[in-house]
């Protein structure tokens, strides 16, 4: 299977007045398993179907192996798409599904039929061949939908939310044996998804989109650890974002920079306690407004002043538990403090 | 993007040029004749002419006065077997589904006959009445006939529609208004009713304009003093040329497009789809005793009436003398007989007409629903707009166009004139048919994803390539349905049938019907090749039932 590079140069994109993506930058290396991650209307399943041929940009440039595909029909670009319901076509079986495109390309019989086993052995459904999608439960219609495109030897894989229809267990089954199946074949591969542990846990690398938008690029724990804006930090994980010039901030000489920016601090980095403890972490006394019990973490808002935060406690049977209404201190460590300009990106 | 292919454009054009030829043009010029001085010019002076005559004012208001009556009778049947359907669990439920078709696949021409020797002055039922309570009851007399026989066709418009949009009720719905204290009476007529109306409205527009537009129910019934029968009328005895037949089309039009535009007015915004997703339909209840009773009385009812013309029909076809008593006094296959040895080629001519009719549906519709979901041609919204605007145009307007639109002209080669061919009958059938055909089309076309074709085209199917083994294949049960719909309903067709035929052996089944009927002799056969085509339209139907239901199982399953 050929591996290729698949790079966008200012592409943009608009339906009427809509502008549904705006100068996308992005190069998404040979073999790499890249993923798009945003929120809904975020235009990363357009950037998808861009990529596969079926919206085409007002202005910039697709390179699929370093061609531009600009104007090429979704019929003769090579790349395989697997659509979030599978789009399996229900008067087919599941042999006839995945022969199409083989007899599509006018490959001779006997080769059909070779290539045909060998998809559905590579998902472990060669005993079903004769079966209707119908006939299949979630999971495997949508291992039929992975061989019925990995069939055609595609340049580019292209998964538009692949997991979003399959139980909670199921999803992650799947995540691992897709992630186990692209190494194999290393072929390079584009993942929709707007759940970010799952873009983190199958990715080599994340573009975090929002409104049209690349807003960063990088690999989970970079995207994680240092956001390049405040809409990255808030979607990807939960956080505290603290006005640079807020009382606290400047408290704890968190910010060098007042005014421009934002602190951001992971709610898992604070600690709680009756007392100050470390004296590595700056403590300030504040009051608990609520509590969540999430079983492993207990997740407490605490209002500083005029500021609330919150703190995620590991939780343990017998460990030290505070309620609503406590006086409590919490332990910010500096190191964990990430400075934002708040002057790029996050909302426009 | 472009979003459309040279082939589409293509395949528009020809679309396009049916549709103009066929059906704008005809109709352009009924409107133009019917405005226009012998000289050229616009002129009102036909329709002052129209309303000067006292037989026209009286046709007018009487089409108006049974178009009217007809919705008003057929509701009364249909609101209530409507109700029980959807509100009680009882055994009812699939006789009214039965009741539902059972009308529609007697074409009410072919029962008024029936209709007449059941309930008319010396029908069946006044007879008996007389003998037993010394009273007559006018049913058949007159308008009366019209209305009787037009609303117990059509009251299944409404009660399907009815059905349909009471069985989208939300059951929160009812429940959120039972909650805040509504019961009973109240919240029939707060919640449940407004909340269908737009199925009521619907059913009850259709209702209306297809009897305003009915031909043949009041020529059988020889009730002339109405708008249809009075056009035909005037253009089959008067002339071609007589501006009055124009008029009344222009009228016909008219008070179609009005009713259909009302309809639509009145609905604006407010096609609540208030069935949520996951959501369940209103709850089912348990009928009381006497409720059950009543209920299956209304039922029995009903059922008797609408299976009245049927009955007759094959009462008549079997019997050898009907006259002033209440069954026929013998039975005979004699006519049967008549039947096949005198017109079998009307049943050849209604086998090929219809066949042929329903195939250019189908092809039409396939297309026009492809064109409109499936690209971004500009104008293709109109191209729907057009080919389902011919529900508006009745059968005796489109044949009046033809007959003026196409006189003189002759098929290439032949030299035969076309408005004495055959080739006229099948494109009336075809445009009339088109818009059953189409809703057929664009449902089945709406239901498919689209992602099923992206999916072909993205491991290299070409948009023809596409069409041919993913589209039409899954459109496979939503276009058979649409060639049956428009095969049977055209195997009935009289309105235009009746003004286009011009030779015997071109002639239809339908005219031959129509042609018996008129001689008390012609009765028997004309009810024996009516029962013939009863059996063809109620195979249509069983036929295009059963395509749906297998269509409905595929996608059930598709997701």
């Amino acid at each position: 299977m050929t591996k290729a590079r698949v790079e966008a140069h200012g592409i943009a994109v608009r339906y009427g007045r809509t502008v549904v993506l705006r100068d996308i930058n992005l190069a998404v290396e040979p073999g790499e398993f890249f993923a798009l991650l945003g929120p809904s209307g975020s235009g990363k399943s357009t950037l998808l179907r861009l990529v596969a041929g079926f919206v085409e940009a007002h202005a910039g440039r697709l390179l699929i192996g370093g061609v531009d595909v600009s104007g090429v029909p979704p019929w003769r670009r090579d790349v395989g798409m697997v659509f979030q319901n599978y789009a399996l076509w229900p008067h087919m079986t599941v042999r006839e599904n995945v022969a199409f495109g083989l007899e599509e390309r006018r490959l001779p019989a006997p080769a059909v039929a070779d290539k045909v086993r060998a998809a559905l052995g590579l998902v472990n459904l060669l005993d079903y061949a004769e079966r209707r999608p119908s006939q299949l439960s979630g999971g495997q219609q949508q291992r039929v939908a992975l061989a019925r495109t990995i069939a055609v030897e595609p340049k580019v894989l292209l998964l538009d939310e692949p997991l979003s229809n399959l139980d909670a267990k199921l999803r992650i089954r799947m995540r691992e044996e897709l992630r186990a199946l692209q190494r194999k074949l290393g072929i390079t591969t584009i993942f929709v998804t707007h759940d970010q542990e799952e873009a983190m846990t199958t990715a080599d690398r994340i573009a975090v989109m929002d409104q049209g938008v690349i807003q960063q690029v990088g690999t989970a724990a970079q995207i994680f650890d240092e956001p390049s804006n405040r809409f990255v930090a808030s979607f990807v994980g939960s956080v505290n974002l603290l006005p640079a010039d807020s009382l606290l901030a400047q408290d704890l000489r968190l910010a060098q920079h007042p005014r421009t920016a934002d602190v951001v601090i992971r709610p898992h980095t604070i600690a709680i306690a009756r007392a100050p403890g470390d004296p590595g972490r700056r403590w300030v006394a504040g009051t608990v407004a609520d509590r969540e019990f999430l079983g492993a973490l207990i997740r407490y808002a605490v209002t500083v002043g005029e500021s609330r935060l919150i703190a995620e406690a590991p939780h343990r049977v017998g460990g030290e538990s505070h309620r609503v209404g406590d006086v409590v201190y919490i332990g910010l460590d500096p190191a964990q403090a990430r400075l934002l300009n708040s002057s790029v990106g996050g909302e426009p | 993007m472009r979003g459309y292919t040279p082939g589409q454009l293509a395949a528009a054009a020809l679309i396009a040029a049916f549709l103009l030829a066929f059906l704008a043009v005809p109709v352009a010029t009924v409107v133009y004749v019917a405005f226009a001085e012998p000289g050229g010019g616009f002129t009102l002076s036909h329709f002052a002419t129209f309303f000067e005559l006292a037989l026209m004012r009286e046709s007018f208001w009487n089409s108006l006065y049974v178009a009217a009556a007809s919705v008003v009778f057929a509701s009364l049947i249909a609101v209530p077997l409507a109700y029980f359907t959807v509100r009680f669990r009882f055994h009812g439920a699939l006789i009214i589904q039965t009741l539902g078709v059972l009308p529609l696949i007697m074409p009410p021409f072919v029962g008024a006959v029936a209709m007449q020797l059941i309930f008319g002055r010396s029908g069946s039922v006044n007879l008996l009445l007389g003998e037993w309570f010394g009273i007559g009851l006018p049913i058949m007399e007159g308008l009366n006939g019209v209305i009787f026989v037009e609303a117990l066709h059509y009251f299944p418009f409404i009660l399907m529609n009815l059905v349909v949009a009471m069985g989208n009720i939300d059951a929160s719905m009812e429940e959120s208004a039972q909650n805040l204290g509504a019961s009973g009476w109240r919240l029939f007529r707060r919640i449940v009713f407004p909340l269908a109306m737009p199925g009521y409205v619907a059913g009850a527009s259709l209702v209306f304009v297809k009897v305003f537009d009915d031909l043949g129910t009041p020529l059988v019934l020889n009730v002339t003093n109405m708008l249809a029968p009075q056009a035909y009328l005037r253009i089959t005895s008067v002339g071609i040329e007589d501006p009055i037949g124009y008029v009344i089309g222009v009228l016909l039009i008219g008070f179609s497009l009005f009713a259909l535009w009302a309809a639509a007015l009145a609905l604006r915004g407010r096609d609540y789809a208030t069935l949520q997703r996951g959501g369940s339909s209103l709850a089912m209840r348990a009928l009381k005793p006497w409720q059950a009773a009543a209920a299956y009385a209304w039922i029995a009812l009903v059922l008797l009436l609408v299976l009245s013309p049927h009955l007759g029909i094959l009462l008549l076809s079997l019997g050898t003398v009907w006259s002033f008593s209440v069954v026929p006094d013998g039975f005979t296959l004699q006519h049967y007989a008549t039947v096949f040895q005198d017109s079998p080629r009307m049943i050849g001519n209604t086998l090929a007409y219809c066949g042929l009719a329903a195939l250019i549906d189908v092809v039409l519709a396939t297309a026009i629903a492809y064109l409109i979901l499936r690209t971004r041609l500009p104008l293709r919204g109109s191209l729907d707009l057009v080919a389902s605007a011919a529900l508006a145009i009745p059968g005796v307007v489109l044949a009046i166009g033809y007959l003026r639109t196409f006189r003189g002209v002759e098929i290439p080669f032949s030299g035969e004139l076309v408005t004495s061919s055959w080739l006229l009958i099948v494109i009336a059938y075809s445009i009339r048919r088109l818009p059953y055909a189409l809703r057929s089309c664009m449902a089945a076309l709406t239901q498919l994803h689209v992602s099923l074709e992206e999916a072909a085209e993205n491991l290299g199917a070409t948009k023809r390539r596409t069409l041919q083994r993913i589209v039409v294949p899954l459109m496979m049960g939503g276009i058979l349905a649409g060639f049956v719909t428009s095969f049977m309903t055209a195997a009935v067709e009289l309105s235009a049938t009746i003004m286009l035929t011009t030779s015997q052996s071109l002639a239809p089944m339908s005219y031959g019907i129509y042609l018996y009927m008129q001689s008390a002799a012609g009765r028997g056969p004309g009810a024996a090749l009516g029962v013939l085509a009863v059996a063809i339209v109620a195979l249509g139907t069983h036929l295009s039932h059963r395509f749906m239901r297998s269509r409905a199982v595929d996608l059930d399953r598709q997701l």
